[in-house]
């Protein structure tokens, strides 16, 4: 520890601290503009300097350490005039165009200028004119007002491991510009946007929306992905206008993704639902809740008289919150009395939840944000870890500069592996074989957990399987080269302090339960702690779907017995998803959707599935009503209500419980509180950790072969995932529509060039989508971004049933004349 | 193949005796002064001149090279013959005729061509003074210990540059090249290399002074896997070419300090940073490297010590800032050329976070010499706290201008008057500027300050890089604290405001003042402002900026307030502030003026005093640069001035 005094205050820091930090965390304000506490000090703005005893010059507060003894002072009249020059100056080309500046009110410039500002400048010089970059989607950019401390260039490039833009030109003459004064086009996670600290950069959505004096600022958590992030969201008058990342608050810590920061205005999509709507002769009619749920229980009523519960079967909804699922499960079990409830999640976190469980004994693994700082080795299998959890990824990028290895197996090249120390690029689904290899590998050379690791059930049998993943034939399997397979393994085998990181996402394709059991085999093997294997759930809410009860357990029936293998469900209840478009195989979907005798749609908007729905019960989204949602992380968090609901919408849990009413069963919950009590009840399953080996082999769902000659990679984008982000008019500016990425070799074969509309053609249906020729991807494989409705991509995946990653193989042709 | 000590020691006594004109029955050679300088002169055509000559005359005695700058630069092209048993004679001034003439004459005939002869004799190099040797014929031609340029020289970093070939590493070893890269790598220590450099008293000759030997010291105690030592070449001040010499004529010299430099503070791979304007420099540095790799200096296991060294070249874009040391490292790392703050210092954290040792070429140029020779030795010359020699490029209203290489704690004056053979066209001295954009100007009344660190600093100036340009009465002071701040204000990078906007809003009223907008209370205004940048800017480039407007208002505030007030600019480089006329008294109507005046404003008949039409008159000051300073007919009077026509 390190003791020093600040303006005659004794205070002890940790070493290594700047000034400046010392003085932060202990009340005491310096002034500053670059200063980014994610970001290397850079130094620049000169209004953090302080005064040191016994240092002639003035120094940087951000980047000077403290030392024993130091004595800093950091308002003395020497400093106030250093800072009014720097302000003077920094004034004299600015536009001062504040009264028209979205910024205004929250500026840092505004701010210091006011402390310590001169009342008048001395110079006048020529103002700045350079063009604004109006052209971009999602982020304007008006290099007049800039003042270069940087921040966004530091944000871009080394928080986010982006770097689409940097200072070009020298002097007075430089801007921050994207390369060669382009139009910027990044991942629009605008991070750049928070981190400014002027009115240089601006999401374009507030845009001349409001002076921020009128704003309400509200917390509430990010309804994409399963970080569950904390967005602050500004209200002006009852409408949601912005949403800010803010430094200290949640697990975020002021970082947001792009789906976070300009997603939330899905909201506001055309088509929300304002009443309940019956199907009458093909077209939907407007109906009070009175009809609507008079209507439902009637139906369901006649459905289990005549066909019984079995027939009757609900799907939550990851995405809804805690107290939304529990109340459908409620009303399934104790009004319907059927146990047939599951989620989309059976297409992804379901499957590790599975393979957790037979190789640990338990349903879930502790997932930590900070799980990939300070490990040597970090393994990351087939995931784009910064596309699925953006926010996370971070850490692994952080990971990286920090010194840790970052190694790498994917077949797409992602920011990930961009970023990676090794990037192995395997071929599709062939995670496990990769993993099997790195086994064989610790076993031949005596590198696992030799004590304990046989004693474990079935390591005979792992080790009999393991052994003819022996490199060549990894090395035939996936692609990579038989040394690097041996230098890599052998550099994880031997490492201090290892993680194994992978994603279980309903979009992935190349992934399925066995890469999961394999990752596991090779954590106990080497005698790593179970929290080595980093396995987040997707949603904001996948845990909670879990604790609420979302499964069909202990009798129940799947969505792949109620949807894949269609006969006995009769009615269905579907709240908050739109399997249509997410669920894999969807002319399937499509079919087993039709033939229902009733079909229940509960969601904010007419979705692609609720079109089929014979009734449709309009909820408010997760910004509109009060609730809890449990993030990967295993965090309850409560989301609040914003902004009014939308015309005649309710929460779900609310429109739940009016039905049960209507069905003559009071299940409880009269208010949220009195659901919330029920809750606290509520326990986890508790399992205990008991080791298992469970040996698999590689193999996929499909091959490709002389009439399916391609593998098709489905995912996520950073920009989308899933059904709430494409209601996004926000997120469609960045990314509008569905793009199949294939590389140069392969587009010359097909005669394919950058934006033809190619038709892909798998077992289960065709599609059409344009391409983008790009070395993203291998040849013989393509990409494409599942979840947009006008492309459903869906219709040609599969599911899998016996663990193995479902691998699509598909044929492509350009779609000229067609 | 990989040299061994052995091998070194033959190599050189091989080139003795093969250079020594008798034994390998050469009877004249001949030195071709290929710098830049020179090249630019016309050496190129003199070389070829000389091999036309030698095919034609079917001579097999004569031995041609080619060699560095010769010094005196603003006499090249220049060429060096020595017959054999007599001192060189140096030629200067060449033409192809001339060099013809010289080579019938003097190397055919052994006649002493004494109209182009500039010299005779050795420089005194080292601390040695071998150009006594004196010739028996009588000769019009100066000696070299009689010739001022030369004889108050002393050549230490520079002493193989007119002499060797700097593209033979045989050439270099010969004159005792990497004996001392032998000597610490295979009987010192680090710790003695550092010892004896901080005996020495080396200063690093960037400009900053700081000490070498106590960088060394700081770097070598910090563990790391790998470290790194680099050399800044990217001299970038205007009017500086110190480096670019040594480095055009014997680049070997650097390689050799940095493998000392590298020894003592345990590096393994190394970077010269080179503008690429310097394109001799790279290709010669370039060639040295790859000499030096294969005969082992450079690589595994040099000189069969177990150590090991790479070094590579990495050429600037000619940022000036890139010469600032942090921003430099960024720059090698492929980043944008940007100081970073300090601490963490370089030698601690510096390119790719790594120690680093960052010195001059100048400064590398010494460090063999040191080590040869010993502290001691180094410090024989200069003063306490500034030992040794150094390099300066003196340009600018000077007889002589050129490289020269002097002790340190000389007086000004005497590089002036002196080496420097006084002020041009017999006209007054003004100003000294030292130490480029970062330095200020000197007055006469302060010409005899001894140059070392301390002294200089004093008189608000720096010793700088090395970059002396002497300015004559025709210099506007005002004008001259503009240029600078024009380039700092171009070259600054742009990272801090008080150095993008500080330089700029400067600049712009220097402009002001010049262009006659200037206004009471400006002075003060630029002080104050100065000193806020001097105060808050993140790097030296910032810190330093100010200076050349601070020194000329400290020594040439008269002229400023002329300018303001008066509306006159006295040198008449100011146009608004400037009205040219003619002393009707002075004037002899040599009509001088007449012929320089481009617009016909001049007007008047032989020998009665001429007329400037102000109408015409676009005030290029070509008729006052034209009429003789005995005469100073021309006058300046206040822009605003109406000169009465009769």
């Amino acid at each position: 520890m390190i003791e020093l005094t600040i303006n005659n205050k004794k205070v002890v820091v940790k070493e290594g601290t700047t000034i400046l930090e010392a003085a932060l965390q202990n009340g005491i304000d310096i002034p500053y503009l670059c200063y980014d506490k994610r970001l290397t000090p850079y130094g620049a703005c000169r209004v953090c300097l302080v005064e040191v005893e016994g240092q002639k010059k003035l120094l940087a507060s951000c980047s000077t350490p403290v030392t024993n003894g130091m004595v800093v002072k950091t308002e003395t009249p020497r400093l106030n005039k250093a800072r009014r020059a720097v302000l003077e100056l920094l004034l004299v080309h600015h536009p001062l165009d504040c009264p028209i500046c979205d910024k205004a009110g929250e500026c840092k410039l505004q701010d210091l200028a006011f402390k310590y500002g001169p009342a008048e400048g001395r110079f006048t010089g020529e103002k700045r004119h350079e063009l604004t970059d109006t052209e971009s989607p999602l982020i304007e950019r008006n290099p007049n007002r800039c003042i270069l401390c940087g921040r966004c260039v530091r944000v871009c490039g080394e928080l986010q491991g982006v770097g689409a833009i940097n200072i070009i030109g020298r002097g007075f003459k430089s801007k921050i510009s994207p390369a060669f004064e382009e139009t910027l086009d990044c991942e629009f996670c605008g991070q750049c946007i928070d981190a400014c600290p002027v009115g240089a950069l601006g999401g374009k959505p507030y845009k001349y929306r409001a002076r921020v004096w009128l704003l309400e600022e509200h917390e509430s958590i990010c309804p994409y992905c399963g970080v569950g992030c904390t967005v602050t969201y500004d209200v002006r008058e009852e409408r949601l206008i912005r949403a800010r990342g803010v430094e200290g608050k949640g697990i975020n810590d002021g970082n947001l993704c792009s789906k976070g920061r300009f997603g939330f205005d899905y909201i506001y999509a055309e088509g929300r639902l304002k009443t309940p709507l019956i199907k009458e002769d093909n077209s939907f009619k407007s109906v009070s809740w009175e009809d609507a749920l008079g209507y439902v229980a009637k139906n369901l009523r006649v459905i289990k008289e005549r066909y019984g519960t079995d027939s009757i079967a609900a799907i939550g909804s990851p995405r809804c919150t805690v107290e939304d699922n529990y109340m459908l499960q409620k009303f399934m079990r104790n009004v319907i009395g059927s146990n047939n409830i599951d989620s989309i999640s059976r297409f992804g976190y379901v499957k590790a939840q599975i393979a957790i469980e037979m190789a640990f004994g338990v349903s879930s693994l502790p997932i930590g944000f900070d799980s990939p700082l300070n490990k040597e080795v970090i393994l990351v299998i087939e995931s784009d870890i910064t596309s699925t959890h953006p926010v996370w990824g971070l850490n692994f990028l952080k990971a990286k500069r920090n010194g840790s290895r970052l190694i790498v197996a994917d077949t797409r090249e992602t920011k990930l592996t961009r970023h990676s120390t090794n990037w192995l690029r395997i071929r599709p689904g062939t995670g496990t074989a990769l993993l099997n290899g790195i086994m064989h590998i610790a076993i031949e050379e005596g590198l696992y957990d030799k004590e304990n690791a046989p004693k474990i059930p079935n390591f005979d049998s792992l080790r009999d399987v393991v052994k003819g993943y022996n490199p060549s034939s990894v090395s035939m399997i996936t692609g990579i080269r038989e040394d690097e397979l041996v230098e890599i393994s052998r550099q994880f085998l031997t490492a201090d302090s290892r993680l194994v990181a992978l994603t279980m996402v309903v979009g992935e394709n190349t992934k399925g339960m066995n890469t999961v059991l394999s990752a596991s085999n090779l954590i106990i093997l080497i005698g790593e702690e179970p929290s080595s294997l980093q396995l987040p759930a997707e949603y904001c809410n996948t845990y909670g779907l879990f604790r609420a009860g979302v499964m069909p357990e202990p009798d129940g029936k799947d969505i792949l017995s109620t949807l894949y293998n269609h006969g006995t469900t009769k009615a269905l209840y579907i709240m908050g998803e739109n399997p249509v478009v997410t669920f894999p195989d969807a002319t399937t979907v499509e079919k087993a959707l039709k033939g229902l005798d009733l079909l229940i749609v509960q969601d904010i908007m007419l979705t692609e599935t609720a079109r089929l729905a014979d009734v449709v019960l309009p909820a408010s989204s997760s910004l509109e009503k009060d609730g809890t949602f449990i993030n990967a992380f295993g965090i309850e968090q409560k989301i609040k209500k914003i902004v009014p609901t939308v015309g005649d919408s309710l929460p779900d849990w609310q429109i739940i419980r009016n039905l049960a009413r209507v069905m003559g069963t009071d299940i409880g919950a009269r208010n949220l509180q009195a659901l919330r009590e029920e809750l606290e009840e509520i326990r986890d399953k508790e399992g205990h950790l008991t080791l298992r080996f469970n040996p698999v082999r590689h193999s996929v769902t499909e091959e490709t072969d002389g009439d399916y000659p391609l593998n098709l990679i489905t995912g996520n984008l950073m920009q989308h995932s899933g059904a709430l982000s494409v209601m996004s008019k926000g997120l469609s500016h960045a990314v509008a529509d569905a793009f199949l990425q294939i590389s140069p070799n392969d587009a010359k074969r097909y005669s394919i060039r950058d934006n033809s509309f190619v038709r892909v053609t798998s077992r289960r249906g065709s599609v059409f989508v344009k391409a983008r020729v790009s070395d993203e991807v291998p040849d013989g494989s393509i990409f494409v971004p599942i979840h947009f409705p006008h492309a459903r991509i869906n219709n040609l995946t599969t599911i899998s049933i016996n663990g193995d990653p479902p691998i699509t193989t598909v044929r492509i042709e350009t779609a000229r004349g067609e | 193949m990989k040299l061994r000590l052995e091998d070194l020691n033959r190599i050189r006594e091989d080139y003795k005796r093969q250079n020594t004109l008798r034994r390998d029955g050469y009877r004249v050679r001949i030195t071709v002064h290929t710098g830049t300088c020179g090249l630019a002169a016309g050496a190129k055509r003199i070389l070829d001149a000389i091999h036309d000559e030698i095919d034609k005359s079917g001579a097999r005695d004569i031995l041609l090279r080619v060699s560095g700058c010769a010094g005196l630069c603003i006499r090249e092209p220049m060429v060096t013959v020595e017959v054999i048993d007599k001192p060189p004679v140096r030629y200067a001034d060449l033409t192809e005729d001339g060099i013809r003439e010289i080579f019938n004459e003097h190397i055919l005939n052994g006649r002493i061509v004494e109209r182009s002869a500039l010299v005779i004799g050795y420089e005194n190099f080292l601390d040695k003074h071998p150009s006594q040797t004196l010739t028996e014929e009588k000769t019009s031609v100066p000696l070299m210990d009689a010739f001022p340029f030369y004889n108050l020289q002393i050549l230490r970093a520079l002493k193989n540059k007119g002499i060797i070939d700097p593209e033979s590493i045989e050439d270099y070893i010969g004159h005792d090249g990497y004996q001392a890269a032998a000597k610490a790598l295979l009987q010192m220590t680090p710790e003695e290399i550092i010892a004896e450099v901080k005996k020495s008293g080396l200063r690093g000759r960037g400009g900053a002074g700081f000490p070498t030997g106590m960088k060394w010291e700081f770097c070598s105690k910090v563990k790391s896997d790998i470290k790194y030592i680099l050399c800044n070449g990217d001299e970038g001040d205007p009017g500086a070419f110190m480096d670019r010499s040594v480095m055009e004529s014997d680049p070997h010299v650097v390689l050799e300090g940095m493998i000392i430099g590298a020894r003592a503070i345990g590096a393994s791979k190394g970077y010269i940073y080179v503008r690429a304007e310097y394109p001799l420099a790279v290709k010669r540095l370039q060639m040295a490297i790859n000499q030096a790799r294969e005969y082992g200096l450079l690589g595994e296991d040099i000189l069969g010590s177990g150590f090991n060294l790479d070094i590579e070249i990495y050429q600037g874009a000619g940022a000036f800032v890139c010469g600032e040391e942090t921003a430099l490292m960024r720059s090698i790392e492929g980043k944008r050329g940007m100081p970073i703050p300090r601490p963490p210092f370089p030698v601690e954290k510096g390119l790719w976070a790594k120690p680093t040792v960052l010195n001059n070429v100048e400064t590398y140029a010494n460090i063999p010499h040191i080590i040869l020779y010993g502290g001691d030795w180094f410090r024989s010359l200069g003063t306490e706290k500034s030992t040794g020699t150094k390099v300066f490029a003196l340009t600018g209203a000077l007889n002589n201008v050129g490289l020269i290489e002097v002790p340190m704690g000389i007086p000004l004056r005497t590089i002036i008057y002196d080496i420097g053979g006084g002020i041009k066209n017999k006209r007054r001295f003004k100003a000294v500027q030292l130490g480029g954009p970062s330095g200020g100007c000197i007055p006469e009344h302060l010409l005899d300050t001894p140059v070392t660190y301390e002294d200089i600093v004093q008189t608000g100036a720096i010793v700088g890089s090395g970059g002396m340009v002497v300015m004559d009465d025709t210099n506007c002071m005002v004008s001259v604290a503009r240029f600078f701040l024009e380039f700092t204000t171009d070259e600054s990078c742009g990272k801090c405001p008080p150095c993008r906007i500080g330089t700029k809003v400067m600049l712009d009223k220097l402009t002001d003042i010049t262009e006659g907008r200037g206004k009471e209370g400006d002075i003060e205004l630029l002080e104050d402002i100065a000193r806020d940048i001097i105060d808050t800017a993140l790097c030296g480039l910032g810190q330093t900026a100010p200076n050349p407007v601070l020194t000329t208002i400290r020594y040439f505030r008269d002229e400023y307030e002329s300018h303001i007030r008066e509306g006159w600019c006295k040198a008449g480089v100011c146009k608004e502030l400037a009205t040219f006329y003619i002393d009707e008294e002075l004037c002899k109507g040599c009509g001088l003026c007449l012929k320089a005046c481009p617009t016909g404003a001049v007007t008047g008949e032989k020998r009665k005093p001429h007329r400037i039409n102000t109408d015409l008159c676009i005030k290029c000051r070509s008729c006052f640069m034209a009429c003789p300073v005995r005469f100073s007919a021309v006058k300046i009077g206040p822009g605003r001035m109406v000169v009465r026509q009769t």
